[in-house]
């Protein structure tokens, strides 16, 4: 057991904090937030990095990294709340076609040409039991029907994979953007952009049927990548919770009032070692949780109904408190504080609420049963 | 980073385990003899302590000669989890054991290591920790009571208060200020003083729950007569010696704090399904919540537990150990009081689970309601939760001093 990272993922975290301090500076984040750009320069940058590919095998173009260094990136991005595909493209749908055991797409996707994500959740769940989206077969082909919310970046994905019911049984299809209705909502957070994905009539090949509907592992494979998109969006959430926590403390040591540093006064420190302690909380889970998927271990959907819970209880606590001592400047649009804290909420309410896995945790905790 | 242990890891469990199953004491036979305090050794402890020293497995970070093996940290950990798992306490005197000997070890003198400190370690004499006065809790370092020199001896007066164990201990690791001049935290030093010295007065202080079994007390000096030979290191660096002892234990006290979390929750989980079955369904669904969040806690506190250690094993000075006991001990807290509520109006009754007296443990003891008192004692003691605040917010955070 040891909960400290390698040499060599210091060296990568290193790396990655520099790249981004240069290609996603606060101006970017802003530029997105007030429709002016949509981080498509950070994008190229990333792909000329490589770093799409560093999770993926070798024999798929990837670079063959575990999921510890995604997460590393995934951590780093989430720091600065970068705009992008990465998260969907890397965390979302590299990881169902990985589960199904294809390898359509993924040099693409290492490559940089294709971006994807997760058409899963309908009426704001992401679980199986709430896909009413029909997959009927035509030919050679299948015939998709239905409506999918909260695709991260389906309003821009070159693919995405569509968890789709069969008669026999869910069943997973890649759909081209191009084939799709995909709406892109007006949200609070446009670095993590959602859209309502409507399939009417939408033809599929054959060779792009991931998982087919009767496929006896079709849950699990689901449930598998759910979990690490899970997962990384937890580490993304708690990242930005930390950014939240360290410009809060700075701003107490900065701010001067009644003639010495509001930082100095007991009724801040408390709540500032309070945040703390969530924020380390909530990383030591969602650590734990990257480690139970990077080592298949048996406990991996405990844990990550737990990191995500937790993410979510950091978040609440660091939204609440990071605005709240930043005082009127924190309540300004000019302030970029706003960018994180609006991030660090679309963490939470994105692959279901804290309160959504605690309510998964009961039912693996056996609770639920009484 | 991994979850697994090495497999060099393996040969030392096996041996561990292999011995620990032929000598450790019976569940039985620490039932019929319980500990009644924390300076209390019953016999069976004596004799555990002792086979453990003599097999090297006392403190297995130690040379041989002083019950060790040598041992890495990552098998004083496995260690650890050991003894707690097998419901086994290392010593029934958790300061002598953990602070007092090591203090000793570190900063005394070779009579002094023979005649107090390997005692403690073959489970001949127990030990307290005089720190605490009415005065200077969590500002300890405002103690008054004073020590002068006269000639070859010491003479001490002034009180003690929250000592656990005095009651029984064999002699008090003092803390007492011998150089009034000096600035407050330069003129404090350590004696050892035997507690059948004449002058000095127990008066035990029963605590809220389980008042029959008091383990902290007020210890009162009246000219007592020390040896000078018994000061502890250097005259008037007992703070900085008492900030190194304490760090000693800090850096593996959590995997008792987590152990008992985790039996308390394994308990209240068990418990669970009649608890539960008695609630109309939205009531239910709350206090499922509730449980479901002190499993996170818990699982939050070993994950925190291992990541520190981690940090502790590559040699840096982790600042978790503050967050640790904050965290562990509160979540603790929450943990009994959400049992408790859920019991509703059956939490009151008194007496239904039984005390096994082993003040030593961090197991869960007593009711729900009266866990839930009790642990208020990790939530004051050794520094209190605010004081566990301003030490992040300042030494962590660097937030600046009031």
């Amino acid at each position: 057991m040891d909960l400290e990272f390698t040499d060599e993922q210091q060296e990568l975290r290193r790396t990655a904090r520099s790249v981004l301090a240069a290609a996603c500076p606060p101006a970017v984040v802003r530029a997105v937030h007030e429709g002016r750009g949509d981080g498509a320069g950070l994008w190229s940058t990333l792909v000329g990095l490589d770093w799409p590919a560093l999770g993926l095998p070798a024999h798929h173009g990837g670079l063959g990294l575990g999921f510890p260094e995604v997460a590393i990136v995934v951590e780093e991005l989430g720091r600065v709340v970068a705009p992008g595909p990465f998260l969907a493209t890397v965390t979302q749908f590299a990881p169902v076609l990985v589960e199904a055991g294809t390898a359509a797409f993924l040099p693409g996707v290492a490559g940089g040409t294709v971006t994807g994500t997760l058409a899963l959740a309908e009426g704001g769940r992401w679980e199986l039991d709430a896909v009413h989206t029909t997959a009927r077969r035509a030919g050679d082909g299948w015939v998709l029907d239905g409506v999918k919310s909260h695709v991260l970046g389906g309003g821009t994905a070159t693919e995405l994979a569509v968890v789709a019911r069969g008669e026999a049984g869910p069943g997973v299809f890649v759909a081209p953007g191009t084939a799709v209705d995909a709406v892109g909502n007006p949200v609070i957070d446009p670095t993590l952009p959602v859209a309502t994905v409507t399939l009417a009539g939408v033809e599929v090949g054959g060779d792009r049927v991931i998982v087919e509907p009767g496929d006896p592992a079709a849950a699990q494979v689901v449930e598998r990548a759910l979990q690490q998109a899970t997962v990384a969006l937890a580490l993304s959430t708690v990242s930005t919770c930390r950014a939240i926590f360290e410009v809060t403390v700075q701003y107490a040591k900065d701010r001067h009032q009644f003639g010495r540093p509001i930082g100095s006064f007991q009724a801040l420190k408390h709540r500032l070692a309070d945040c703390y302690l969530a924020v380390e909380r909530a990383n030591a889970l969602a650590w734990f949780a990257a480690l139970t998927i990077a080592e298949d271990d048996d406990r991996r959907a405990v844990a990550t109904a737990m990191a995500k819970a937790a993410a979510g209880d950091c978040q609440r606590l660091l939204t609440r408190d990071g605005l709240q001592l930043h005082g009127g400047i924190g309540f300004t649009w000019e302030n970029d504080l706003h960018f994180l804290l609006k991030r660090a909420k679309a963490g939470d309410l994105l692959l279901g609420t804290a309160a959504t896995h605690r309510a998964r945790l009961a039912r693996l905790l056996g609770l639920e049963a009484a | 980073m991994r979850l697994r242990f090495d497999d060099s890891v393996a040969a030392f469990r096996t041996e561990l385990l292999a011995w620990l199953a032929a000598n450790r004491p019976s569940p039985e036979e620490m039932a019929a003899d319980p500990s009644v305090s924390t300076g209390h050794a019953p016999a069976w402890a004596r004799r555990w302590t002792r086979a453990m020293f003599d097999a090297g497995w006392l403190v297995p970070g130690w040379p041989p000669e002083l019950g060790g093996r040598n041992a890495g940290p990552i098998e004083t950990l496995v260690y650890l989890e050991e003894l707690a798992a097998a419901g086994l306490p290392r010593t029934t005197n958790v300061q002598g054991l953990g602070i007092v000997a090591p203090s000793i070890v570190d900063y005394g003198t070779e009579a002094q290591r023979r005649e107090f400190a390997l005692p403690i370690l073959r489970g001949e004499m127990t030990a307290c920790l005089g720190m605490s006065e009415p005065g200077a809790g969590s500002d300890l370092a405002s103690l008054a009571t004073r020590a002068v020199l006269d000639g070859d001896h010491w003479v001490v007066n002034g009180q003690k208060v929250w000592t656990s164990g005095a009651n029984y201990a064999d002699f008090c690791f003092l803390f007492c200020r011998t150089e009034p001049d000096a600035p407050k935290h330069h003129g404090i030093s350590i004696l050892l003083v035997p507690m059948d010295t004449p002058g000095i007065t127990v008066r035990p202080l029963p605590e809220i729950v389980h008042p029959e079994h008091p383990d902290l007390n007020e210890v009162f000096l009246t000219d007592v007569v020390v040896p000078r030979d018994n000061l502890v290191g250097e005259r008037g660096a007992g703070w900085a010696m008492a900030n190194g002892s304490l760090a000693h234990e800090r850096g593996m006290v959590w995997v008792s704090a987590v152990t008992g979390l985790e039996e308390a929750l394994a308990r209240l989980v068990a418990e669970a399904p009649g608890l539960l079955a008695r609630l109309p369904p939205t009531e239910r669904a709350l206090a499922v919540d509730q449980i479901v969040g002190s499993a996170i806690d818990t699982q939050a506190a070993r994950c925190l537990g291992y990541r520190g250690f981690a940090r502790l094993a590559r040699g840096s000075t982790a600042p978790e150990q503050a967050l640790m006991k904050l965290y562990a001990s509160e979540a603790r807290q929450r943990l009994a009081l959400v049992a408790a509520e859920i019991q509703g109006a059956d939490a009151l009754e008194v007496g239904a689970v039984a005390m096994d007296g082993h003040h030593a443990v961090d197991q869960p003891q007593g009711t729900w309601l009266e866990q839930y008192f009790h642990s208020f004692g990790n939530t004051i003691s050794a520094g209190a939760s605010e004081i566990q605040r301003n030490i992040i917010a300042e030494r962590v955070l660097g937030l600046p001093r009031g």
